[in-house]
């Protein structure tokens, strides 16, 4: 105790980084152990193509609760053979997708709102890079997508078949 | 027991007498507090230190050179021989040395070599493993090897120069691993998170300065006082954003926090603190006046009042300066 009380200023600045290490560790495990995890699904399409015109494409979405096909209006310039997306249901305790037909998937009662009843949204991860000690960048990181709600996020393992991520759409909560 | 006051007065009376030497009180004030002032405090670098430094520096810039060019070329076994390899022999190099009284002030030269060359002997060695080099969880791992291998050289030889890398690399271990555990979380993962690490980087640098300054590492505190109060005030100015995105809490704190170490520079008698905080202060005077005052006031007068401003700083820094950190000649 007393060789704390003598190197005081020491003893404090050799604690600050390691301070922060634990509450950095803590602010990203901690919340998790006390919050009720995400619990409903949600429905997304992904288009297996390298092309950013097909993955940009929103094939897919809700009307009344029921999922629907729209009806694609390809540009008159250029040739773009794009595949349907694939519907998949994303089963958010076991953290896996299940691939679904489109007649499966209209049977599904849907709520595209962005936040679901408990809480979560799905949204991009983010991507700090950089080497010591240029650290600072820091961007979306759009091959990643969260579950992110109640101070906690959960990395999603979902299908991104496409080239670009943006192959992804999220279409809806699956309701009961 | 006699008071601090009539033991100085008592010193100043033998030493007109010219009964005790200014050695006789060193060696006094060495034992009883076990700090060797006059030897390594007042120790500065010589040019034959400095040229050993530089050539250190050019012996790194060589291996890494040589890898650069012959990275293709060369296998696995010769690239970590000319770098672990190189940085291994030169720390054993540096222990050669620095038996000898003779030598010893060439060692520091090869644990220079050694502290730059071994992160990428590691590199090296884990890229030829098949690790994702550029990985987060692979610089706190390096970083974290050349962390240890410094503070343990240092606990053991006490050399300055593992002190300053042991604060190098525990600074890279400390913002890869920061980032390895935020991974790509949505959350913390920002510049504002990047920002606070650079704050409390330099406050822990100015806090180990301080305790540096007043034991045999006092060399060090010059680097960790600049570079702590260039992180520390830099990071709370970065911090209080911009309008309309602007944090109220870091703009109305900064000024607080300039002021604060404008007055710290006198009673640690730092020249870097006093030029920071100027520097400091005066970029937060042209930001808040072009944030706040250029559309309510015109951007030319507000101009004007900045410039005025940046006057009286330079005056006020300028006097402190000549009333208490220049050295009476």
């Amino acid at each position: 105790m007393e060789i704390i009380k003598k190197n005081i200023t020491l003893v404090l600045g050799m604690s600050i980084p390691i301070l922060m290490i634990l509450f950095v560790a803590g602010s990203i495990y901690l919340p998790g152990l006390f919050v009720k995890p995400p619990s409903i699904n949600f429905l997304y399409s992904s288009v297996d193509s390298g092309d950013y015109y097909c993955g940009d494409i929103q094939q897919y979405s809700v009307q009344n609760g029921q999922l629907i096909k729209n009806e694609i209006k390809h540009p008159e310039k250029g040739i773009y053979m794009c595949d349907e997306p694939k519907l998949f249901i994303q089963d958010v305790v076991k953290n896996e997708s299940k691939q679904i037909s489109f007649d499966e998937a209209k049977k599904l009662n849907l709520d595209n709102s962005v936040m679901s009843s408990d809480g979560f949204e799905v949204v991009y991860g983010s991507r700090g890079e950089g080497f010591f000690p240029f650290f600072f960048y820091s961007s979306t990181n759009y091959d990643t997508r969260y579950l992110k709600g109640h101070n906690i996020s959960k990395k999603l393992n979902i299908q991104l078949n496409g080239v670009y991520s943006y192959s992804f759409h999220f279409i809806g909560w699956i309701k009961n | 027991m006699a008071t601090k006051e009539e033991v100085l007065q008592y010193i100043k009376t033998l030493a007109e007498q010219k009964i005790i030497t200014k050695e006789d009180i060193d060696t006094a004030y060495e034992a009883g507090s076990g700090v060797k002032t006059n030897i390594v405090l007042n120790k500065k670098l010589s040019i034959a230190n400095i040229l050993y430094y530089i050539g250190g520096g050019i012996v790194f810039l060589g291996i890494s050179i040589l890898i650069y060019q012959n990275w293709s070329t060369f296998n696995f076994v010769t690239k970590v021989l000319a770098t672990l390899g190189s940085g291994i022999v030169a720390y054993f190099i540096g222990l050669l040395f620095s038996r000898d009284e003779r030598t010893e002030t060439a060692s520091p030269a090869f644990y220079l070599i050694f502290a730059l060359v071994a992160p990428i002997g590691l590199y090296v060695v884990f890229d030829n493993a098949g690790f994702d080099v550029g990985s987060y969880g692979l610089q706190s791992l390096i970083s974290g090897i050349v962390f240890s291998a410094c503070l343990l050289s240092y606990i053991i030889l006490r050399k300055n120069i593992f002190a300053l890398f042991s604060i190098i690399f525990g600074t890279w271990l400390f913002f890869s691993l920061t980032s390895f555990i935020v991974n790509d979380s949505p959350y913390l993962n920002d510049s504002d998170f990047y920002q606070y690490r650079i704050f409390l980087t330099g406050l822990s640098y100015i806090l180990l300065g301080y305790e540096f300054s007043k034991s045999e590492r006092a060399p060090l505190s010059g680097f960790l006082y600049g570079f702590g109060i260039l992180g520390f005030l830099g990071a709370a100015l970065s911090l209080g954003g911009w309008k309309p995105e602007q944090n109220i809490f870091w703009e109305l704190i900064f000024p607080v926090l300039v002021f604060g170490t404008l007055f710290l520079s006198v009673s640690i008698k730092s020249k870097a603190f006093l030029t920071w905080g100027t520097l400091f202060l005066m970029a937060y005077i042209l930001k808040i006046t072009s944030e706040y005052f250029s559309s309510g006031l015109g951007w030319p007068l507000a101009l004007v009042i900045a410039g005025l401003s940046m006057i009286g700083v330079g005056y006020m820094s300028i006097s402190i300066k000549n009333k208490y950190l220049s050295s009476p000649s």
